[in-house]
């Protein structure tokens, strides 16, 4: 009932706020400063060791005093000044006042206002300052002789004399510079806890779309993934509350007890920490144990394929019209090819029979509206993730599978329908082809049938395979399987249209690689091939475990198609911009510098100078700089081994140090301090001899 | 046109503006009202904001490590005390936001006042209204006029929150007013300058139809704040009272603790916003389906949480169960208490005589029916007065009128004094001399047909008979019927088209029944949209102290106050 609707009308004073504010700041300004530049004068001479005629001069060099005939009068306080109530000089203005009205700056507080200001107000108006210093050294020697009793009996060496109103503005200062470096307690805790909730607001809903997909029996997420990652989340939840307990007792049992404003701000925190748990943590459903996963995958599968020859046999019937319409777009010129040679594959797959579930998905390469779909939600996907919009990029992927089970139904169908067909049909079907093909045509399209093949493997195979691959790390788990259920989609969307048009190619591309650029020109299963072929820069190809014959046999393709040496400029693209997720999946899942691969290793020049670890995870994983940045990799393997080699460079650089420190220390003859040194180096070189005997 | 969401939108804005980190919200006391009906404190503190304060408490901490965000009145007090704040600021940073149009010397004082830089933003929010319902908003004013004229104070609140309305929904609305009302008019004038002043702000994209103000007077019906309701918040407001979505229960027999006040609103309570429309009847087995779910999903005492999976299911239900146990426990108070007083003061038997007296032109048997119902003990002293007030305004001319014997009868039943004068005071405000239509009889051919064939089918509800005026009012407005020589346009243009988005501001406070009018218009008319407004929202009992408020209670100044009315008029 309710349409959209916008902000309603805003104004805004700021501009002229600030106009009058900048006039009023600069007077406030260059008072404080003036004060400031003054005290710093005061100060700047040794006062307990000046005669105090001397520091006299000084001090009157600094301001004009003013007269004393000039005020009869305290003018705080009213009183007349007499022999008694003796007149008193601000050494900051210069003005008059009572002994009783007179405040007193210690000279550390003066130190301390000094200095910090000393970078950045006092360079800005010290040059306005000069020219009134200069004048008050004039004036302050004509009313010196006046006021040479007063000095008589001051003794307030390590003070200076100040009017309420100077005070009061340097105290002023003094809190300013108070707050800014102050950070109190609850700000560091409360910091923490919005960290911990934003990782939370994170993880959550990844966690329960993995459970939910776990709980229908589905095998996109590996379960023990799945466990971690509820592991995970669970400890920041933890954490959460134990931050927000930490900040409702801040400073309880303090003397004096805190302001209630302050306990009501801790309070008020907690509670919202405690909604938040509630509302996240407890929404987390439960995850099935192994023994009822299989059960469930079972029951999955079965409804399936329950549901799937229902519907096979609905749309036998109902195919006959589609089919009919199929046959007559075939006898013309154009699609003729095309459908001749999709049908031409169909057995050929069976024959394969690597598409255990359905024995000929995918394979029409018609320009169907689901996959126009298809297509299309893969780019939302793509732009809602680069966005960092999880939810949409969840109800997409949901949309995504939706489409997919949809299209390979179809799919699935047609074929039934095709390979029965195909034998009346086929002779007809070679004459047209041979009618209407030219020979350079058809070999492309050859590859592009291999190359499609191929990527559809593994992509399948990877459903299965790669979470559980996967165990030892934790963290780049998370994005593996994501990156898989993404992957996986679009390399079955994109693999089927035979002639891609450029709008459509960079959608699958940008999933692994992020550059536009790549995909323009290239059909995109060429695209993959040759990458997973180079460098195995696709994180989908070191766990195929059929890829090498496959690649062999599609790489000789590609170069056919492509030429090499447009593939090795390319290769650098992927990893220049390459999303964080990926490089760490990479990382831990080696990317497999296979060492029968012809293709060279770009990262392979990467300065790195120890020798590879041993262990398989991570054998010369060239991206350890960037690796270290991200927060995964700490949980990994092969993180912890390369951050052994990093350990050995830092030792040595901090030995050299400490050396330098003892050589510096000896000459200023701090003995102790040599010791200690000494004491650190010992254990230093200790642990290096260790670390190079271990390795 | 949503109001809460226009407030709401306003409010988010500036949480957002501020950026992350701890928040303090710094209002007046208007300010106050109006961010607590469009948010809940669960839904702001998860916008980071933990406290809230109030511009003119003196006891406030220092506390640097929060940022301000500031919603006040643009009042002379408040730039008073937002100049002290800001001599000492209390937090590191402030961001300022006035609900409506500050003056320029005003702005220079603050910022004169903010020597040590604090201020990172001053913007206007125009959100200076109490938005009660997406379409129902209040200026929470009660007794806007003194006699028929305005106080001068609340004429100028009034204008003020009138323009932020329609600066919040980015309306620049043609104007029509009552013209029988002297207040009326002078809003529409007041208006007018406000827009014609501040054109720059009044600068929307033009629409092709332009929106529609019209401005209308309580007195010109005084029938509908007098009845009981039947519907759920109509009903509550009328027994209970609402105040900005709080409903005090503390008089309620036997109420426990954390009930004594309850929050009802539609935003974030979904029985209620699925029910508040609904009539008590059907809140009845509505709420008994309510119970029934929650009984299923409540834990049984007795069935053991035995195993693990017992417990986790259990926890994992509890949130939902919480809540649900919160809504549950809430309504069935309420609907309860309700059922308690309707059965108390016999009220379905007053209610059916007020709607007689409201609907039907039979003196007689309505004179009867009256004369029954104060000899009824049960009856309280306020339904006896309101009934004799609806008997005294509808026939207020008859031939036969009998109302100084039923005012005697009010008087043996124990009626208080103030009462029976309430009874010439409600006349005198909003009789037939003061009306500029008529209420009772109908006019034209349709209504006496419509009128008639009721009579003959008889009606579906006896208590819900009653349709209040601004029905007749809104649907001649849309169907472009509405007489230009009772309700003159302001200025020399005129609408050509039918209104589509229309504003109507009821001076002398507006009613949930109007409120209900108005849903259902909107619901059942395509194209239009209405939103209602009052200086408050009525119930009887708030609107009986307006009409006490306007002192036109004593007959002899008011007799004298109406011929200088008639003479100001000529």
């Amino acid at each position: 009932m309710w349409e959209p609707q916008e902000l309603g009308t805003v104004r805004s004073h700021l501009s002229d706020f600030k106009k009058h504010r900048a006039a009023r700041i600069d007077h406030y300004v260059v008072e404080v400063n003036k004060l400031i530049i003054r005290l710093e004068k005061l100060t700047a001479f040794d006062r307990a060791n000046t005669e105090s005629v001397k520091i006299r001069a000084i001090e009157k060099a600094v301001v004009p005093w003013v007269n004393d005939q000039d005020v009869p009068f305290c003018p705080d306080c009213g009183n007349k000044f007499s022999i008694r109530n003796r007149r008193h000089h601000c050494r900051l203005c210069g003005s008059i006042m009572c002994k009783k009205c007179m405040e007193l700056i210690s000279l550390p507080l003066a130190n301390k206002l000094t200095s910090a200001s000393k970078d950045s107000l006092s360079t800005f108006t010290s040059p306005s300052q000069s020219p009134n210093s200069v004048h008050g050294s004039r004036r302050g020697s004509i009313s010196s002789m006046s006021s040479v009793s007063s000095v008589l009996d001051e003794k307030d060496d390590d003070r200076i004399r100040c009017c309420t109103h100077c005070k009061d503005t340097l105290l002023k200062r003094e809190q300013q510079i108070d707050e800014k470096e102050h950070t109190p307690d609850i700000v560091k805790l409360y910091e923490k806890l919005r960290i911990c909730m934003e990782k939370a607001d994170q993880k959550a809903p990844e966690y329960i779309r993995i459970a939910a997909s776990l709980n229908a029996g589905e095998t996109t997420y590996s379960l023990e993934h799945a466990n971690d990652l509820r592991l995970e989340v669970q400890k920041v939840y933890e954490l959460i509350d134990a931050l927000s307990k930490k900040i409702l007792t801040l400073d309880l049992n303090q003397d004096p007890p805190p302001h209630p404003n302050t306990l009501r701000l801790q309070r008020m925190i907690r509670y919202s920490a405690t909604l938040f748990v509630q509302e996240k943590l407890l929404g987390l459903m439960s995850l099935p144990t192994k023994e009822q996963f299989e059960e469930l995958k079972k029951k999955r599968k079965q409804d399936l394929e329950q549901k799937r020859t229902i519907e096979r046999q609905a749309a036998l019937e109902s195919r006959r019209g589609l089919e009919e319409r199929q046959s007559g777009l075939a006898s013309r010129a154009a699609n003729g090819e095309v459908t001749s040679l999709r049908r031409g594959s169909a057995p050929l797959r069976k024959a394969e029979g690597w598409l255990p579930l359905s024995e000929g998905q995918g394979q029409s390469e018609d320009p169907d509206p689901l996959l126009q779909q298809i297509h299309n939600i893969t780019s939302f996907i793509r732009q809602a993730k680069a966005a960092g919009r999880t939810d949409e990029v969840r109800t997409l992927q949901e949309n995504l599978r939706q489409l997919q089970d949809e299209y390979d139904q179809q799919q699935t169908e047609k074929a039934i329908e095709l390979s029965r067909r195909q034998a009346e049909e086929e002779d007809l079907q070679r004459e047209q082809l041979q009618m209407l093909c030219q020979r350079e045509w058809e070999r492309e399209q050859e590859l592009f049938r291999v190359a499609s093949l191929h990527t559809r493997t593994r992509s399948l195979d990877f459903r299965e395979v790669a979470p559980f691959q996967l165990e030892p790390s934790r963290g780049p788990r998370t994005h593996l399987a994501y990156a898989l259920d993404l992957g996986s989609s679009p390399v079955q969307g994109s693999s089927a249209p035979e002639t891609p048009t450029p709008g459509l190619a960079p959608a699958p591309i940008h999933m692994w690689s992020g550059p536009p650029a790549l995909g323009q020109e290239l059909l995109p299963q060429s695209t993959m091939s040759q990458q997973s072929d180079i460098s195995s820069l696709n994180p989908f190809d070191e766990e195929d475990l059929s890829s090498p014959t496959e690649e062999g046999a599609a790489s000789p393709a590609l170069e056919a198609f492509l030429g090499p040496p447009a593939a090795v400029p390319r290769e650098y693209n992927p990893f220049e911009e390459d999303a964080e997720e990926e490089e760490a999946a990479l990382g831990v899942r080696n990317p497999f510098t296979d060492p029968d691969s012809p293709a060279p290793n770009p990262f392979d020049e990467d300065d790195q100078p120890q020798p590879r670890p041993l262990s398989p995870p991570a054998p010369g994983n060239p991206f350890e700089e960037c690796i270290c940045t991200n927060p995964f990799e700490v949980d990994s393997d092969s993180g912890t081994e390369a951050e052994e080699h990093i350990e050995e460079d830092l030792l040595l650089q901090q030995i050299d140090n400490i050396k330098a420190y003892i050589f510096d220390a000896k000459q200023c003859g701090r003995l102790d301090e040599v010791e200690v040194l000494t004491e650190n180096l010992r254990e230093l070189k200790c642990t290096l001899a260790k670390q190079k005997g271990g390795s | 046109m949503n109001v809460v969401f226009a407030v709401k939108q306003y409010i988010s804005k500036m949480i957002e503006d501020s950026g992350p980190g701890m928040k303090v919200l710094l209002m007046d006391k208007e300010t106050t009202g109006i961010v607590s009906m469009v948010y809940t404190q669960s839904e702001i503190l998860q916008k980071e904001v933990y406290l809230f304060e109030r511009i003119d408490s003196q006891n406030r901490e220092i506390m640097k490590h929060l940022k301000a965000i500031c919603f006040l009145r643009p009042t002379k007090e408040n730039v008073d005390y937002l100049i002290q704040e800001l001599r000492r600021p209390k937090y590191s940073i402030y961001f300022i936001y006035f609900s409506n149009v500050i003056s320029k010397s005003d702005v220079k004082s603050l910022a004169e006042a903010d020597e040590q830089e604090v201020v990172a933003e001053v913007q206007e929010f125009y959100g200076d209204y109490i938005a009660v319902n997406p379409h129902l908003f209040s200026l929470n004013i009660l007794g806007c006029c003194q006699g028929r004229n305005w106080d001068p104070t609340q004429l100028s609140r009034t204008t003020q929150g009138l323009t932020a309305l329609l600066l919040s929904l980015k309306k620049c609305p043609m104007i029509r007013y009552q013209l029988s009302s002297e207040a009326a008019k002078r809003l529409a004038e007041c208006v007018k300058q406000v827009i014609t002043k501040e054109y720059e702000l009044f600068e929307f994209r033009r629409t092709e139809v332009p929106p529609l103000l019209l401005i209308l007077d309580r007195c010109d019906d005084a029938i509908t704040p007098l009845l009981n309701q039947w519907t759920y918040q109509a009903m509550v407001h009328e027994l209970l009272g609402i105040n900005n979505s709080r409903i005090d229960l503390s008089r309620v027999p036997g109420i426990s603790k954390d009930l004594r006040e309850v929050v009802l609103s539609a935003e974030n309570d979904e029985f209620y916003a699925n029910n508040m429309y609904l009539n008590f009847a059907e809140i009845g087995s509505n709420i008994k389906n309510l119970m029934e779910d929650f009984q299923k999903k409540k834990p049984k005492e007795q069935q053991k949480l035995e195993s693990i999976a017992d417990m986790k299911a259990f926890v994992e239900n509890y949130p939902q169960f919480k809540k649900m146990s919160g809504t549950v426990s809430k309504h069935v108070t309420v609907v309860g208490e309700l059922s308690r007083l309707v059965s108390e003061r016999n009220l379905l038997e007053v209610s059916e005589v007020e709607q007689e007296l409201a609907c039907q032109n039979d003196h007689s048997s309505a004179l009867q029916n009256v004369k029954r119902l104060l000899q009824n003990p049960k009856v309280t002293e306020l339904d006896a007065a309101r009934i004799v007030m609806l008997y005294a305004l509808h026939y207020e001319r008859h031939s036969s009128n009998s109302l100084p014997g039923l005012i005697m009868d009010l008087r043996n039943k124990g009626v208080s004094e103030k009462y029976r004068k309430l009874v010439s005071a409600v006349v005198e405000y909003g009789g037939k001399r003061v009306r500029g239509s008529d209420l009772f009889s109908p006019k034209d051919a349709v209504a006496i047909t419509k009128q008639f064939l009721k009579g003959l089918k008889g009606v579906e509800n006896v208590y819900t008979q009653h349709q209040p005026f601004l029905h007749e009012t809104l649907d001649h407005l849309i169907k472009g019927k509405l007489k230009e020589n009772l309700y003159p346009y302001l200025g020399p243009s005129t609408l050509r088209d039918r209104p589509q988005d229309i504003i109507v501001f009821v001076i002398g406070g507006a009613t949930y029944e109007e409120a209900l009018t108005v849903y259902n218009l909107n619901r059942t008319t395509p194209g239009v949209r209405i939103v209602l407004g009052g200086t408050t929202v009525h119930n009887t009992k708030s609107f009986l102290e307006e009409v006490l408020a306007s002192g036109l209670h004593s007959r002899s100044r008011e007799s004298s106050q109406a011929t200088s009315r008639t003479a100001s008029r000529r």
